[in-house]
């Protein structure tokens, strides 16, 4: 009977870390840090559309896209979006993201998923990577923000596209694209 | 005079330019099918790009294991996942790394779908390496920053 307990409590735990934020599903509520290291939750920063960017400080393919967050944070801040730009990687602690963000004139907060819980959650594996929530709490839209780092060769908007119809009402289109860019740098956990 | 010129310029055109000889070469899907089929060899595919700190930390190591596993059919295909006007570097880094050639840059008709072809479960995030039997079968992804025992565990398998 111990046996059993301790299997069934070791499966939990292994059922706890999978992803369980997939395209499709609703999600839970989560914490995240603020930059002095404050929790912070989910539920008191979503909006009605809430965009989830997982970003780096060091990643060259992330820093290609800072002019084009703080744009889509500036279009669709004033639409009513709520932008969580988290970084998952244990390779850079807050004071390093605090003087990124400051550096590149980041008009958005910036906040630590320490631990890369919530990657793991949302089995996000790039910097950039982007989540759409929509007012259900479902997540409608997964995959990058365009489909090039460099901006002249840019065809598709995906992020843009995907908050336009999420905003009008409608399904999104394109729900999932690939996240290209660098491996979130998650922490080693021992099992 | 007029030699020594010739001579001096033929040496710092040499010093700028990657040997010639040493192109990368375009990987697409095709290329990609016809580099696994019927190869006979374990085959260690990495993508990388100049931009990727861990890529490029990995690279020299993963060449150390092609040298030291090549005479019992290890091959190592580097794909470059750089722009266009970084091939140039990529290619350079790649010669100083004492890469074997042919090397590629990917250049693939549908990114999403060759991305899938090789793992669902990879995005494209670098770096990316993939390891196939020698039927052409895919044995192990190491997605992320690697310690390179447990690749070379994975090609202790297969060799």
């Amino acid at each position: 009977m111990k046996r059993t307990i301790t299997w069934a409590v070791v499966l939990f735990a292994g059922a706890a870390l999978a992803q369980d934020f997939k395209l499709g599903s609703k999600i839970d509520d989560f914490t995240i840090q603020d930059l002095a290291g404050k929790p912070q939750t989910f539920s008191h920063l979503k909006g009605e559309v809430t965009a989830i960017v997982f970003i780096s400080v060091q990643c060259p393919v992330s820093n290609a896209y800072n002019d084009r967050m703080n744009a889509l944070y500036k279009d669709y801040s004033s639409k009513g979006v709520h932008f969580l730009f988290l970084n998952a990687n244990s390779t850079e602690p807050a004071p390093a993201v605090a003087e990124h963000a400051k550096e590149n004139g980041f008009a958005f907060p910036v906040y630590k998923d320490n631990g890369n819980v919530v990657a793991d959650r949302f089995d996000a594996q790039a910097t950039p990577e982007t989540f759409v929530i929509d007012h259900t709490g479902t997540v409608v839209y997964h995959g990058s923000i365009d489909d090039s780092q460099q901006p002249a060769r840019i065809q598709n908007q995906w992020l843009r596209r995907a908050l336009d119809s999420v905003l009008a009402g409608k399904p999104v289109e394109k729900a999932e694209t690939k996240a290209f860019g660098c491996t979130i740098k998650r922490v080693r956990k021992s099992l | 005079m007029k030699l020594f010129a010739a001579l001096a310029l033929g040496a710092v055109a040499l010093l700028a330019a990657p040997d010639l000889r040493c192109q990368l070469q375009s990987m697409d899907e095709d290329v990609f099918s016809r580099t696994l089929a019927n190869s006979g060899k374990v085959v260690l595919f990495d993508f990388w790009a100049t931009w990727c700190d861990p890529c490029r930390a990995e690279l020299p190591a993963l060449v150390k294991l092609e040298r030291k596993w090549r005479g019992r059919g290890l091959v190592l295909v580097t794909i470059s996942a750089d722009e266009p006007e970084q091939e140039v570097p990529a290619l350079r880094f790649l010669l100083k790394s004492g890469v074997r050639f042919p090397a590629y840059v990917k250049h693939v008709k549908n990114d999403e779908l060759f991305i899938d072809s090789i793992d669902r479960k990879w995005s494209g995030a670098l770096p990316g390496v993939f390891l196939y039997d020698r039927a052409g079968q895919k044995a192990a992804s190491f997605i992320g920053e690697t310690d390179n025992t447990e690749i070379e565990k994975a090609l202790g398998r297969l060799l």
